[in-house]
């Protein structure tokens, strides 16, 4: 108790202390506070809306294992919407990789008459302009979006914006090994790349830059 | 007290300053940074990993070929939809423009979190074969990094390498690349990739 007192007195008295404990409390702080705001960061990425029925479930290009491709085809067969978009690029050597993703969605048994591909969706914004046409030429009103769990807040920012007057909801592919975690995302290696570039991506579509 | 905030404020300030400086130009120097000059060597195998959506490459390897740089040509690829591996069309398109079919190999491979990954599989079917030395063909701005990288995979295992890239593929990327979505993103994406291999001894 005596040691106690006397040490929080010399604190009162030595500027020097003071400064340490500030410090120490500060260092304390971050280490301990770091992982929790570097998770909330990721959770944030992430947007999931409550299941609705829309006119079209859409596949958001770009996912080389195909998982949202999977996901749209599981919400077709549970009745959310009778129809599937699907995306991709094509490559210089004649094939593209919406047609693939076209053909795993009727292997699991979406009809080819209700699938419909965007071509040439290089990037988020440029997916979302090419799916507002479509949307209006099919005269479609609102949609489901099934991209990647850290993708989706951003995707569903960049078709709302592109999309003004229609309704969106997104439901994004599970998070968990392979696919993204937002868990201590810092521990590995292959999600802090994604996570990174998904910040970086933010910054870009919020400040209007490359397109 | 006020004095001493200011002069901290101006440090603080000139501090900040110059890292944005930095950042900047940094940003600029991306090319020459990522870009290494291309070195052709004979070779027992081409190894060509420059199959992207941007690639002219196709025209790189079969000239290599024809004069003589390897006698095999392997492509490298991990599938980008469902079962769609793009080595195999690289084969393919390669085949029709002369190479003999037994000489082109579309070698797949799993997506990996990271380069050094899939470079310690290509070295260990490069070693399976018997060959000896190889000329890896890549994207240019992978050419510094991914150039020192796999040497040093296939240093180790008694693997000889030389690292190029398709001029025109080269051309293409520098040309108005600040303005370019695809190419800032490959550019920025590969510095990062750089900067985050240093930490996970897995990619290193």
């Amino acid at each position: 108790m005596d040691t106690t007192l006397a040490s929080l007195r010399y604190l009162k008295q030595s500027k020097l202390a003071r400064w340490g404990a500030v410090a120490v409390a500060c260092l304390a702080a971050i280490y301990f506070l770091t992982p929790v705001l570097l998770n909330k960061a990721a959770v944030g990425l992430i947007r999931e809306d409550r299941p609705v029925k829309a006119d079209v479930i859409v596949a958001m290009a770009g996912d080389f294992r195909c998982n949202r491709e999977k996901r749209a085809a599981e919400l077709w067969r549970q009745g959310w919407a009778d129809n599937v978009v699907v995306g991709g690029v094509s490559y210089p050597w004649g094939f593209h990789t919406g047609e693939a993703a076209r053909r795993y969605v009727m292997s699991l048994g979406v009809p080819e008459e209700k699938i419909f591909m965007i071509c040439e969706t290089l990037n988020t914004r440029a997916e979302a302009k090419a799916l507002d046409d479509l949307m209006r030429e099919r005269g479609w009103n609102s949609a489901i979006i099934v991209t990647s769990a850290f993708h989706s807040r951003r995707a569903m920012y960049t078709v709302e914006k592109a999309a003004p007057g229609r309704s969106f909801y997104s439901s994004p592919v599970p998070t968990g090994s392979p696919e993204w975690t937002p868990r201590a995302w810092w521990s590995r290696r292959d999600d802090v790349y994604i996570t990174m570039r998904e910040f970086a991506s933010w910054a870009n579509t919020l400040v209007g830059g490359w397109q | 007290m006020k004095k001493l905030r200011r002069k901290w404020a101006y440090r603080v300030l000139i501090s900040l300053g110059l890292l944005a400086v930095g950042c900047i130009a940094l940003f600029f120097a991306l090319p020459s940074l990522l870009i290494a000059p291309a070195s052709v060597a004979k070779s027992d195998v081409i190894l060509y990993g420059a199959i992207s959506k941007h690639s002219t490459a196709d025209k790189y390897i079969i000239d290599l070929y024809r004069q003589g740089a390897a006698r095999k040509i392997i492509c490298l690829s991990s599938q980008v939809s469902r079962d769609l591996y793009p080595g195999d069309y690289a084969r393919e398109s390669l085949i029709s423009q002369g190479a003999p079919a037994e000489d082109v190999i579309s070698l797949r491979l799993p997506i990996a979190p990271c380069g050094g990954v899939a470079l310690t599989k290509i070295a260990d079917f490069v070693k399976a074969n018997g060959w000896k030395s190889a000329l890896y063909v890549t994207d240019p701005e992978d050419s510094r990094y991914s150039g020192s990288l796999a040497r040093r995979f296939f240093e180790r295992e008694g693997i000889a390498l030389a690292v190029s890239y398709s001029p025109e593929d080269r051309e293409e990327l520098t040309r108005d690349w600040r303005r370019t979505h695809w190419k800032t993103q490959r550019m920025l994406g590969e510095a990062m990739i750089i900067i985050l291999d240093r930490f996970y001894s897995e990619c290193r």
